[in-house]
């Protein structure tokens, strides 16, 4: 009798270790997007997460077995919600940045945006001459873009001004009424903001394009390897392409 | 504002604007009635209290009457209950979610300055009633529950109105934490069409009627419960 119990417990120990993979796999992983950021990461007017990120890591979730929730969020607050635990990375359009880099670890490259400068269809001044006379430069407050424009105002014979906004929408309200005269933004916004109204972009910004990546905890290396894992298969799958169709990226 | 763009994406979008709704009125009576908790005994405190218990009470006012309710917001979720739901004891208590952390700001905030309304009321009652009743072998707290507070609290529902039409508005900052009320879901549902005014207005209308029926719902109250003849000046409009 007593053998036959010690024989149980050995045997349930034995199953939960043979289910015991990494801690990950045994809750839901909780995904923070930016509520507003399409194609990549938004909420639909049903109230429901979707995007390209949402999309991809549905499938990476589904290959790799773990369940995903994903939680639209504040911009501002998505990194200090990543380390204080309540969501365990952000797949949503996030730019790979030095800056981000001290204080999350980001998966492989999967998007490249450029940085360019989009204006009113009647403006006459060239790319450089918007940034040489005297013009004044929106920009979404606290983004990759903004810091670009600051070092750029360093550099000599420059003269702008920068007019730093909550987001780049709130930008474009003041374009065409002339409040400023040009607003910077990455490649993938400008596409979506420029449809349908009177805007242009006039240039490009000469730096090396950001990569979009998943940026989890530092101390999360499992998950970081299981995410690059799983994004390497997607981007090899024709799935990946037919998710870029749908999202009508590049 | 591009209306006939964006009456498609509204009027679809409606449903889940409108849940949002629950949200805002659940952060606004609960701050409320966590303030009223909080609020009556520290009136009582800084009326009738002693110098050391005055002294703990202004700090606590001046505390969170000074501090602005994003700051607040922020120091909250992000800070003081981060770092409480790491502790093992307290887990499971629900201490990451946001809610929480937007109403007991609201809350404690709203205990600030209704403490000063009641306070105001205490005040405002003659101060022979106490020694009336006093006289009449009540203890000091018998006579204020009994006979100072219900009339206080009559005399309070006009500043309690202005009171609730102000928590309704500052709720709208909950959306800098993910709390998902009215403003979070306009703001949402604006970044799909990159054409945030119409949004703003349909936010602003729905606070506006939430702000009308609250302060008309007060007066009723107000009107319910008076003392015939006995209201503060210029109360009852």
């Amino acid at each position: 009798m007593a053998k036959g119990s010690r024989f149980g417990v050995l045997a349930a120990l034995v199953l939960c270790l043979a289910f015991s993979g990494p801690a990950w796999a045994e809750r839901t992983l909780v995904n923070g997007i930016d509520f507003g950021f399409p194609p990549f990461g938004f909420v639909d007017t049903q109230g429901n997460p979707a995007g390209f990120d949402v999309d991809a890591v549905n499938w990476i979730a589904d290959k790799k077995g773990f369940s995903v929730r994903h939680q639209p969020m504040d911009w501002d607050g998505i990194i200090p919600a990543l380390n204080t635990n309540r969501i365990d990375f952000i797949a949503s359009g996030m730019s790979i940045t030095e800056e981000r880099k001290k204080v999350v670890n980001f998966t492989i490259p999967y998007y490249e945006v450029t940085q360019v400068l989009v204006v009113n269809a009647n403006e006459t001044a060239t790319f450089d001459e918007m940034f040489t006379t005297g013009k004044r430069i929106g920009v979404q407050r606290g983004t990759n873009t903004h810091t670009l424009l600051i070092d750029m105002a360093k550099e000599p014979g420059m003269n702008f001004e920068i007019v730093a906004y909550d987001s780049t929408d709130l930008s474009m309200q003041d374009l065409p009424i002339g409040r400023i005269h040009g607003s910077a933004m990455d490649s993938s916004i400008a596409r979506e903001v420029k449809r349908g109204r009177p805007f242009k972009t006039v240039g490009t910004f000469d730096v090396p394009p950001d990569g979009y990546g998943y940026a989890v905890r530092k101390t999360d290396t499992e998950l970081l390897n299981m995410l690059n894992e799983g994004l390497k298969k997607l981007m090899a799958d024709p799935y990946w392409v037919e998710l870029k169709q749908r999202w009508e990226l590049e | 504002m591009d209306f006939a763009k964006t009456m498609p994406v509204i009027w679809e979008s409606l449903p889940f604007i409108l849940g949002g709704i629950t949200w805002t009125l659940s952060l606004v009576f609960g701050a409320m009635l966590l303030g009223l908790c909080l609020g009556i005994p520290l009136a009582v405190g800084q009326v009738y209290g002693t110098r050391t218990v005055r002294g703990f009470i202004g700090i606590y006012v001046w505390l969170f009457r000074g501090i602005p309710i994003l700051v607040q917001l922020y120091l909250f979720y992000f800070g003081i209950l981060a770092y409480l739901s790491q502790v093992p004891q307290l887990a499971g208590l629900g201490l990451d979610s946001a809610f929480l952390a937007a109403l007991l700001v609201l809350g404690l905030t709203s205990a600030a300055y209704q403490s000063q309304i009641f306070r105001g009321s205490i005040q405002a009652l003659p101060e022979g009633q106490l020694k009336a009743a006093q006289a009449l072998g009540m203890t000091e707290a018998q006579a204020v529950r009994s006979i100072i507070l219900p009339q206080a609290l009559r005399l309070s529902i006009p500043g309690w109105s202005n009171e609730y039409s102000i928590l309704l508005k500052d709720s709208a900052l909950a959306f800098a934490i993910g709390v998902m009320e009215i403003m979070s879901r306009t703001r949402t549902v604006a970044a799909l069409t990159h054409e945030p005014l119409p949004f703003a207005l349909v936010a602003g209308v729905l606070f506006y009627l939430l702000t009308h029926m609250g302060i008309r719902a007060l007066k009723t109250l107000e009107r319910k419960v008076r003392i015939p003849g006995y209201a503060r000046q210029g109360s009852m409009s």
